[in-house]
């Protein structure tokens, strides 16, 4: 690039290196203190660092050349991500009933993490050809399309914490892209709808004295079966927005026909992949929800380690009981204290003031990201941030509010700082390409 | 410039604005968490990774007059059970059934404790005072089972085990209710408590405080290292006015008994200090602290629990007979020196009352009539003195009422008269006057009475409340009297009264029933009594007190032997080797 033409390059944003530093410090302290008692501690010790190095040639790679031709061989790279994903399933490893491994000579690495990344890449490429119609129908639903696949294979690994972070990503860039509000509430109620029902029911048949009592919630619990009920639930929702609609009409109002046929759809559509998530939930995902829904009801059971994360947290104080020295974690009280519950171990062993620099370095590195974003020369560049920063975003909101008690129980890793080399290295590359973005920035003069 | 529409950045803003605001939230529940509820959450994780273990203090010693060791304390082995955090039934069902077979108890019963242990989430004494080879083969289970643990407490020790049994009473558990009621005073469900006797009565003063340590423990119930102790805090020692030697050489004499059944008392006639009380048959309070698998079955069942010394009332017989000599000679109502006619028997209107010898004694006054204990002459005394006088006298001797030793489930005994006929709404006849002048009908007194009696005739009028508690000294170095010396009154007679009854009772030893006790060097006085029994064989009494030759007495015996005939020789030679021991006259004791 020549330097006349408003474009600047070779820039680095050492704010965004230092603050990932700083996380990866952090985390690195909490692993070496987490792990300790761990029988395989050396094991686990090799391989943080290894994913750490990996990592940092991965964001080397990432920075190094113009990022734009992740949007030339958007293709190729979605391509790419469909066979690995194929790939796993044929030859992959199992750990913890899930599919989702493939082993090398020392580590297993888990391709649906780089498979996040890919689809990131070729959904930014998606959306900034479609930028011009996107507030067309087909820009979401094109958008779903590009992402379904993946979704669909990791699901069948099974791994249903895997497809979690594709939403946020999902959603982000659509918004950030410019699709039409309405069309996000469309699939924000489907997705809704899908996560709700499950809940519900999981919920409800927790009080059977309330099913007992209500022929209207008794129709409704056997509707989790693909059954003569689930059929009539559908046809009465398709007649219900249909006799609406008539209803209206003879009122004489405005009514657009198009949004009474997506409203029909959405209603169905998410009944339909609601039974089908309820069916898919493995019981100890379940026992989450119940754990979520009502803390007191097995404090041994799976509301016992929200709890003691939270003990774990609590007790840490302003400033903490010093590294290696958390009773919780050390003890055992705490579980997953390396991997997901990390944060915890954070909590109780450098306090408030751990917790809390945690939390404003992640806040710091999202701001950089979405300053990366904002300065970025290209939609697509523009893009990748947005989907960057909303995952990221996810990533924190959710397993700090996990530790914290405030959603429910998913198995979502905290970045930089958990345990887990795929997500580690992964995470290290988007953030090259982010800082790729950044480098090659629109200059203000 | 820009190739792209700028105005999307809106939209970047709404989601920086939305996951800041996100980040506010979660900034607000981590202060909430760590800064303003800390110090409940600090509570949680303490005690999360804290077991207290609870060693039991060692209670105070028991000694004898001389600081001879009756009761002490020492370590054993106990088998405890930390819950830990894992929830595996298996586990715990696989652990009751491996303690069953070592403890000998129902492993359903074994697993309900655990599981209890796992509810109240604190540890539970499993066994006992367990004995070596046990050990062995529990210690090997601890490798096993993380949360069994071997550790060491005091224990109660009864040196000489069945020694002073009854006076000591025994330690036993507490039900469920009185521990509630005891809770506050830091008993634990499994604390032992003192049930009968000292132990019972001076259960706060035995009693220590118990030691703590505080051990970190993971997860599973691991012992991982000790986090901090409060030592215990012994309990203080009760030193008591009994004497060894003759408690001993009691204890020797009742089994060695015809009956081997009875109850004693040895007092010192100057102060009322009881130097041995027995009841047989005796027990061993060893037994109780006995793991509970090693505990005989009936233990309970069949434990000599009635102390026959305080508990025990039986009627005087002529140990009697003293009373009504004082009550007719100090009113006046007849002179020592005036005899009797006894031909063997005695005739009040149209009943006959035996005399003890069919062939009868012959001519009787006071000295001879106490040295044959012969029953016409006191027949003919009582009826000179009447009823009443009889019954006043043995009021003033303590009959009838409590001694007030202040152990548990003392009786008083029942007196016998006029007054308390009437007080029954019943008449009193001539005839109750006879059987009553040989300590015989409804009178009942207990050993304790007797002995108390028996020692106001040694120091002329006073008696004493037995006090068995010399001092209670603490830890600290700080000592303490509950008990000592009291005086619950007098019997006020004249000298010449008090020289006839002590001469009387020498001439006994000397010549007469009591030859038995006769011991060279010592002078004893003594009297003997057969209690007629309705019910089976009579009642042996001997009631004795003695001094050094020319000294004032300083022991006084009161010897029942339940059921073992004629005083003379069932209950004599155990006063007799009593009184030996009590002068060391024998070594052999």
């Amino acid at each position: 690039m020549k330097s006349d033409s408003g474009f600047i390059r070779g820039r680095i944003d050492w704010a965004m290196v230092g603050a990932m530093a700083g996380l990866i410090a952090i985390g690195s302290v909490a692993i070496l203190s987490a792990a300790s008692p761990l029988p395989y501690y050396s094991s686990i010790l090799q391989k943080h660092f290894l994913a750490l190095g990996i990592g940092v040639l991965l964001f080397v790679f990432g920075l190094g050349f113009n990022y734009q031709i992740f949007q030339d061989q958007a293709k190729t790279i979605y391509g790419l991500v469909v066979i690995m994903m194929i790939a796993v399933l044929l030859i992959g490893d199992t750990q913890r009933g899930t599919k989702g491994w493939i082993r090398f000579p020392f580590f297993s690495f888990q391709p649906s993490e780089l498979a996040r990344v890919g689809t990131m890449l070729a959904l930014a490429n998606f959306l900034d050809r479609r930028g011009k119609t996107s507030h067309r129908v087909g820009y979401v639903l094109g958008a779903f399309g590009v992402v379904f696949p993946i979704l669909a294979l990791i699901l069948m690994e099974p791994d249903f914490s895997g497809t979690l972070p594709f939403f946020p990503m999902l959603l982000g860039m659509l918004f950030c892209g410019g699709a039409s509000i309405g069309h996000l509430i469309a699939m924000g109620g489907y997705a809704t709808l899908t996560l709700a029902l499950p809940l519900l029911w999981t919920m409800l048949s927790l009080r059977p004295e309330w099913i007992a009592d209500s022929i209207l919630l008794n129709g409704f619990m056997k509707i989790r079966q693909f059954d003569a009920e689930f059929m009539i639930a559908l046809a009465v929702v398709v007649a219900g927005v249909w006799g609406l609609y008539k209803l209206l009409q003879m009122l004489r109002f405005n009514v657009q026909v198009p949004a009474f046929l997506a409203a029909a759809g959405i209603l169905a559509a998410g009944l339909a992949s609601g039974v089908l998530v309820d069916h898919q939930l493995k019981g100890y995902q379940r026992n989450r929800f119940v754990a979520f829904l009502v803390p007191g009801a097995d404090p041994r059971g799976a509301a016992y380690n929200v709890q003691q994360a939270q003990v774990a947290i609590g007790s840490g104080g302003l400033w903490g009981k010093g590294v290696f020295s958390g009773t919780q974690s050390r003890l055992g009280f705490l579980p997953e204290r390396h991997t997901d519950f990390i944060y915890a171990v954070i909590g109780e062993e450098m306090g408030f003031i751990g917790t809390m620099s945690v939390l404003a370095l992640y806040m710091f590195l999202l701001w950089r990201i979405v300053n990366a974003a904002r300065v970025a020369r290209d939609r697509y560049g523009y893009l990748v941030c947005c989907g960057m920063a909303a995952t990221m975003a996810f990533y924190m909101l959710i397993n700090v509010g996990m530790c914290l008690g405030l959603v429910p129980v998913a198995g979502v890793p905290l970045p930089f700082i958990s345990y887990g080399g795929s997500n580690l290295a992964i995470t290290l590359f988007a953030m090259g390409i982010v800082g790729n973005v950044y480098s090659r920035r629109y200059a203000f003069y | 410039m820009a190739h792209w529409d700028r105005g999307l950045q809106d939209r970047l803003n709404l989601l920086w604005i939305a996951c800041y605001a996100g980040a506010v939230l979660l900034g607000v529940r981590l202060l909430h968490v760590q800064v303003i509820r800390n110090v409940y959450y600090a509570r949680v994780a303490e005690s999360n990774r804290t077991q207290i273990i609870h060693q039991s203090a060692p209670r105070g010693k028991i000694l004898d007059r001389r600081g001879a060791v009756i009761a002490t304390s020492q370590p054993a082995f106990s088998l405890i059970y930390l819950p830990g955090e894992t929830r595996d039934a298996t586990r715990l069902v696989g652990l009751a059934k491996s303690l069953s077979e070592e403890l000998h108890q129902d492993d359903e019963e074994i697993l309900e404790r655990l599981k209890e242990a796992h509810e109240e989430e604190a540890a539970i004494h499993l066994a006992e005072n367990i004995p070596l080879d046990a050990m062995f083969k529990l210690s090997e289970l601890k490798t096993i089972y993380p949360g069994v643990e071997l550790i060491v407490e005091a224990r109660r020790l009864y040196p000489d085990g069945a020694f002073a049994g009854h006076l000591l009473g025994y330690m036993g558990r507490m039900d469920k209710r009185s521990w509630k009621s005891l809770k506050s005073r830091g008993y634990r469900v499994d604390s032992w408590i003192g049930q009968a006797g000292l132990e019972q009565k001076f259960e706060r003063r035995l009693r220590g405080i118990d030691g703590e340590i505080r051990m970190e423990v993971d997860a599973q119930g691991h012992l991982k290292r000790k986090i901090g102790e409060t030592p215990w805090k012994p309990g203080a020692n009760l030193h008591l006015t009994i004497d060894w030697n003759i408690q001993k050489a009691l204890e020797a004499g009742l089994r060695d008994s015809p009956s081997r059944m009875g109850g004693a008392v040895v007092l010192d006639p100057r102060d009322g200090a009881i130097l041995a009380i027995v009841s047989a048959p005796d027990y061993d309070p060893n037994l109780f602290l006995l793991p509970d698998w090693k505990k005989p079955k009936d233990l309970l069942k069949n434990l000599p629990e009635f102390n026959r010394a305080i508990q025990g009332t039986y009627p005087p017989g002529s140990t009697f007979k003293m009373l009504v000599g004082a009550a007719v000679f100090n009113s006046g109502k007849a002179a020592p020196s005036e005899t009797v006619f006894c031909p063997g028997y005695f005739t009040l209107g149209r009943r006959t009352f035996k005399c003890w010898k069919k062939k009868g004694h012959g001519r009787m006054d006071w000295m001879r009539g106490i040295t044959q204990s012969c029953d016409v002459y006191f027949y003919t005394m009582g009826l000179r003195a009447k009823g009443s006088l009889i019954e006043q006298y043995s009021r003033q001797f303590g009959f009838g009422r409590k001694t007030g030793i202040g152990l548990s489930g003392e009786s008083s005994g029942n007196i016998f008269g006029p007054q308390a006929r009437a007080l029954r709404k019943r008449s009193w006849y001539e005839g109750d006057t006879v059987n009553l002048s040989i300590g015989q009908g409804e009178l009942l007194v207990t050993p304790i009475q007797m002995a108390v009696y028996v020692a106001a005739l040694a120091n002329r009028g006073t008696l004493w409340r037995p006090y068995v508690v010399s001092k209670v000294s603490y830890p600290n170095g700080s000592e303490e009297r509950p008990e000592g010396p009291h005086s619950m009154g007098r019997v006020d007679l004249s000298s010449g009264t008090w020289d006839l009854i002590q001469a009387g009772m020498r001439s006994v030893v000397t010549s007469g029933t009591g030859h038995r006790v006769d011991i060279p060097g010592i002078e004893v006085y003594g009297k003997t009594g057969t209690s007629q029994n309705p019910h089976g064989e009579d009642h042996a009494w001997f009631v004795a007190y003695a001094g050094r030759n020319g000294e004032s007495p300083t022991v006084a015996v009161s010897v029942l032997v339940q059921n073992g005939g004629h005083g003379s020789t069932a209950a004599g030679p155990v006063a007799r080797r009593v009184i030996e021991a009590a002068f060391a006259v024998r070594e052999d004791l």
